[in-house]
């Protein structure tokens, strides 16, 4: 297939090989060329010259392994006046062709032609396209990927919306207006006495008493009073059962089911979204072999245009070169290190990791401090009486969490330099210990709701016995939950509207006008992606766990991560710089969409706890008199034709789980070892492509 | 009836105020060619005619060979801070000194634009980067590149120690340079390439 000529004429060379010399066969041999055969076939070769001719000069890197009829021209490799020849002739052989033949080119072109106006009127749908587009020719892909991620949540969280909206919201608004309700009767709870009921019953979020100035605002704020009695939180809805001629509509089962879909939904979404990411980081090696390659050619950005972002970018790749260098330097330092001085080292991470992790329990203790403390002392009349009092009490465990995520990081970042390691390990220890305070806080402020409303697990206990929950302090604990996710979420959106406007605006201004040495060295605000992306994650975990017990969460969300998206355009455009060490933004996107799913994980616990164990509350909500939410789907089952109930019976049956789940294990250690065995393929042929090469360079060396 | 050029196409819409002999078809084949679309295409001509609106001509039904130098393009606001505009506009011009047919222009921004696969943009970014045309990245061609890309800050046992190690990451047959085939090889292995390697129209 191809003829070599030249130094190397033993044996057979790779068509890639290194500095062959190579045929060129005329494009005379197209014309030669019958139904059927490939441009391959053909023997389309290269010429590579060193120096020559006008016209040799230009060279011609035929990839002729690909080099297929069925490639579209524009992937080609060569000029576009050879392309457009290649085309023409294409025409004409399409001509000759008969029938089938050319019925089935014809409708290939098409097809191509139409997926790529499909796929180009389908980027015209995708929102916010210029404005992604303006910021990655500015600032480069690293601080896109972060407005591209942020884009992902809000269609996210919109598509949510629209399933609670359709399949509970507006259902029940209809019912509510229609005076459809009550169908199903009030609670019937067969295992309490009926003097304790009452006590159960008593849910009245209306204040009593005198109706101070301020409680409209501290109402939308804490997301009690009138606000408790909207389609807001879960204690609204009715258990309403509609059953009209044709038209069933069970709203209890319509919030359970939308719970689960939407979970289910956006868990397969960001899947299929890492799957893509996982690909490339599987085939991608070992950083530390390709990372100066990857510095020099991979690193500049074609698309800059801007020539104060160009000088900044030539800086931060300057900057990132001598790191490394000096990177290097210290690694060989520490390979001569002596056996003491090792140990020296260890015992200190050792006794720094001990204080970065006494440090995030003693922020844990403070916040499950505060939040059982402010359920106390929201119940007190000093602090109702006092606007700014009952305000800070309500928000302390925002306020405690929030501190904890600010402080502790800048505390991680000192102590980190400390234990000397190398720079990539920094900032992965960092950015780990970072995600483990966020999330696990999240879940401490949920332990200790847990504790108060279950009265720690001890259900015999004197509050929680009549009622199965801890009926004096809350009378609708479900509510509870969602107003605690509300502010969590209204104190998250208004930490960053306050840090971008009174911090980052300011800054920007002293700069321009101050030119006293401290504030320059302070600098501009960096625009720094993980952090960002961890409060996003964090605002996005803290939706999900609410939005079972607080249904309009997503639309909220949507419009924060709306206004956020436009507010920290904003900011990026007139008063940051693009950060000194670059953000690499591909191998960054998989791990962010893993942290991610942790977060999904995170919050399906108190979510599904909540359905199978806790006692829903009797006095309010869709699900009152029932032992527990999930006691809806076996009480609609029993519903259905005999059929349909021994089929759902059989596979909630633990004859259909455990064979399933013994399935799917092996399954899963099936995939497992094929993919590792795919990996040992790779890597015998990288050794093997190795090996070939060496022996021709040795050939090379006998002759 | 006046034919058909560029201008009445897109500026009417419409063309039945025209005559259209073969510019169409100049344009239909230029879209399976290139990955831009017809109005990119058009947009792309408008580009180039800027350049210089006395030498471009708007009817391009005769294949006219009309070359803009390299000191035209290189101004070109998506081209003019690049360090390497001048070895991106020599890498796509047939006779490799830069100057550019419309073809060329096209083509050039055709492979840079963030349609095109990742082994077609290896092969002219290998080119890009091979400053002496040798078809070797050597180590002069890494010093240069460097210097581009640093402003020319790092110092001279700097820069020697990077192309050591750029040179020890990417060749694999040993010769101190790197071929196309290491090239590729660490391409394939460089995460960023592909949304890096691009210019935007």
């Amino acid at each position: 297939m191809y003829t070599v000529e030249g130094d190397m004429d033993d044996g057979y060379v790779h068509p890639l090989g290194t500095g062959a010399v190579w045929q060129r066969s005329e494009f005379n041999d197209m014309n030669h060329a019958s139904n059927g055969e490939s441009l391959r076939q053909r023997g389309y070769n290269a010429r590579e010259t060193i120096s020559g001719p006008r016209e040799a000069q230009y060279q011609n890197w035929m990839d002729d392994l690909s080099q297929d009829e069925n490639k579209p021209i524009k992937e080609f490799i060569c000029p576009m006046k050879t392309k457009r020849e290649i085309r023409k002739k294409q025409e004409r052989m399409l001509a000759k062709k008969t029938g089938w033949d050319s019925w089935k080119e014809e409708k290939r072109r098409s097809f191509r032609k139409f997926r790529g106006k499909t796929s180009e009127s389908l980027k015209y749908v995708e929102v916010w396209r210029s404005s992604l587009q303006n910021i990655e020719g500015h600032f480069g892909t690293g601080i896109q990927s972060y407005f591209h991620y942020l884009r992902f949540l809000v269609l996210m969280n919109f598509v949510t919306f629209l399933l609670v909206g359709g399949f509970i919201v507006i259902p029940s608004i209809v019912f509510n207006e229609l005076k459809l309700d009550d169908t199903s009767g009030t609670t019937t709870t067969t295992d309490s006495a009926a003097s304790n009921i009452s006590q159960c019953l008593g849910y009245n979020p209306n204040p009593k008493g005198l109706v101070l100035y301020y409680t409209f605002i501290m109402d939308v704020l804490m997301g009690t009073g009138f606000m408790e009695l909207t389609y807001m939180f879960y204690g609204y809805y009715k258990n309403t059962s509609v059953n009209l001629v044709g038209f069933f509509y069970n709203v209890p089962l319509a919030y359970l089911v939308t719970t689960l879909i939407y979970f289910l939904l956006s868990l397969v979404w960001m899947v299929i979204r890492s799957v893509k990411g996982f690909k490339q980081s599987l085939v991608k090696e070992d950083s530390a072999m390709t990372n100066y390659t990857n510095k020099v050619f991979g690193e500049w950005d074609f698309c800059m245009k801007d020539p104060k972002i160009i000088k900044l970018k030539k800086s931060s790749i300057l900057y990132e070169l001598k790191m490394d260098l000096e990177e290097e330097e210290m690694r060989r330092i520490h390979a001569q290190r002596t056996m003491a001085q090792r140990a020296g080292i260890y015992i200190l991470r050792i006794v720094l990791n001990f204080i970065v992790y006494s440090l995030i329990g003693a922020a844990f203790y403070c916040i499950y401090l505060a939040t059982s403390k402010s359920q106390e002392w929201l119940k007190e009349e000093k602090v109702k009486g006092d606007f700014i009092l009952e305000l800070l009490v309500g928000y302390m465990p925002s306020i405690v969490i929030t501190a904890a995520n600010f402080i502790l990081p800048m505390i991680f970042n000192i102590l980190i330099g400390f234990e000397k390691y190398t720079l990539i390990w920094q900032i992965r220890h960092t950015l780990f210990r970072c995600i483990f305070l966020r999330l696990v806080s999240l879940g401490m402020l949920l332990f200790s709701l847990w504790n108060n409303i279950t009265c720690g697990g001890n259900i015999d206990e004197a509050n929680c016995i009549t009622c199965g929950y801890n009926s004096d302090i809350y009378k609708c604990w479900e509510t509870r939950i969602g107003q605690e996710m509300y502010k969590l979420m209204i104190f998250d959106f208004l930490t960053v509207l306050v840090v971008i406007l009174l911090v980052d605006f300011p800054r920007k201004m002293l700069i321009d006008h101050c030119s006293c040495k401290p504030i320059q060295l302070w600098g501009q605000q960096e625009f720094l992606v993980p952090q960002g992306v961890l409060d996003i994650i964090y605002g996005q975990t803290v939706c999900w766990i609410g939005t079972f017990f607080c249904p309009l969460l997503p639309l909220l969300n949507t419009v924060k991560y709306t206004i956020i998206f436009y507010m920290k355009r904003l900011t990026l455009f007139s008063n940051c710089r693009p950060a000194l060490r670059t953000f690499r933004s591909s191998s960054a996107n998989f791990f962010f969409l893993l942290v991610l799913l942790l977060g999904l994980a995170l919050s399906w616990v108190p979510v599904l706890y909540s359905v199978f164990v806790i006692k829903p509350s009797v006095g309010c909500g869709p699900f009152r008199g029932q032992k527990t939410i999930w006691q809806t789907i076996p009480t609609t089952v029993l519903t259905f034709p005999k059929a349909a109930e021994e089929f759902f019976g059989f596979i909630g049956s633990q004859a259909f789980v455990i064979p399933l789940f013994i399935l799917s294990c092996t399954l899963m250690f099936y995939l497992m070892a094929l993919s590792s065995s795919y990996g040992k393929l790779v890597n015998t042929l990288k050794d093997h492509l190795q090996m070939e090469r060496s022996r021709t360079i040795l050939l090379n060396q006998i002759h | 009836m006046q034919p058909c050029t560029m201008w009445n196409l897109c500026a009417a819409g419409k063309t039945e105020s025209c005559e259209l002999p073969g510019s169409e078809k100049v344009y239909l084949l230029k879209q399976d060619c290139t990955f831009f679309t017809r109005k990119e295409i058009l947009r792309l001509h408008a580009r180039f005619y800027e350049l210089a609106p006395n030498m471009v001509p708007m009817d391009y039904t005769n294949d006219p060979e009309v070359r803009l130098p390299l000191q035209l393009i290189i101004n070109m606001p998506e081209l003019v801070e690049n360090p390497f505009k001048e070895r991106i506009v020599q890498a796509f011009s047939e006779d490799g000194e830069g100057n550019l047919s419309f073809n060329d222009f096209v083509d050039m921004f055709s492979v840079m634009s963030e349609m095109a696969p990742r082994e077609l943009k290896a092969i002219y970014a290998f080119k890009i980067y091979d400053f002496n045309t040798d078809n070797f990245i050597c180590k002069s061609d890494l010093e240069q590149t460097l210097n581009k890309l640093t402003r020319e800050e790092l110092e001279a046992e700097e820069v020697t120690l990077v192309c050591e190690k750029v040179i020890e990451e990417a060749d694999m047959d040993g010769d101190g340079k790197l071929a196309f085939a290491d090239f590729e090889n660490m391409i394939s292995k460089a995460p960023d390439f592909l949304s890096t390697f691009h210019i935007r129209i």
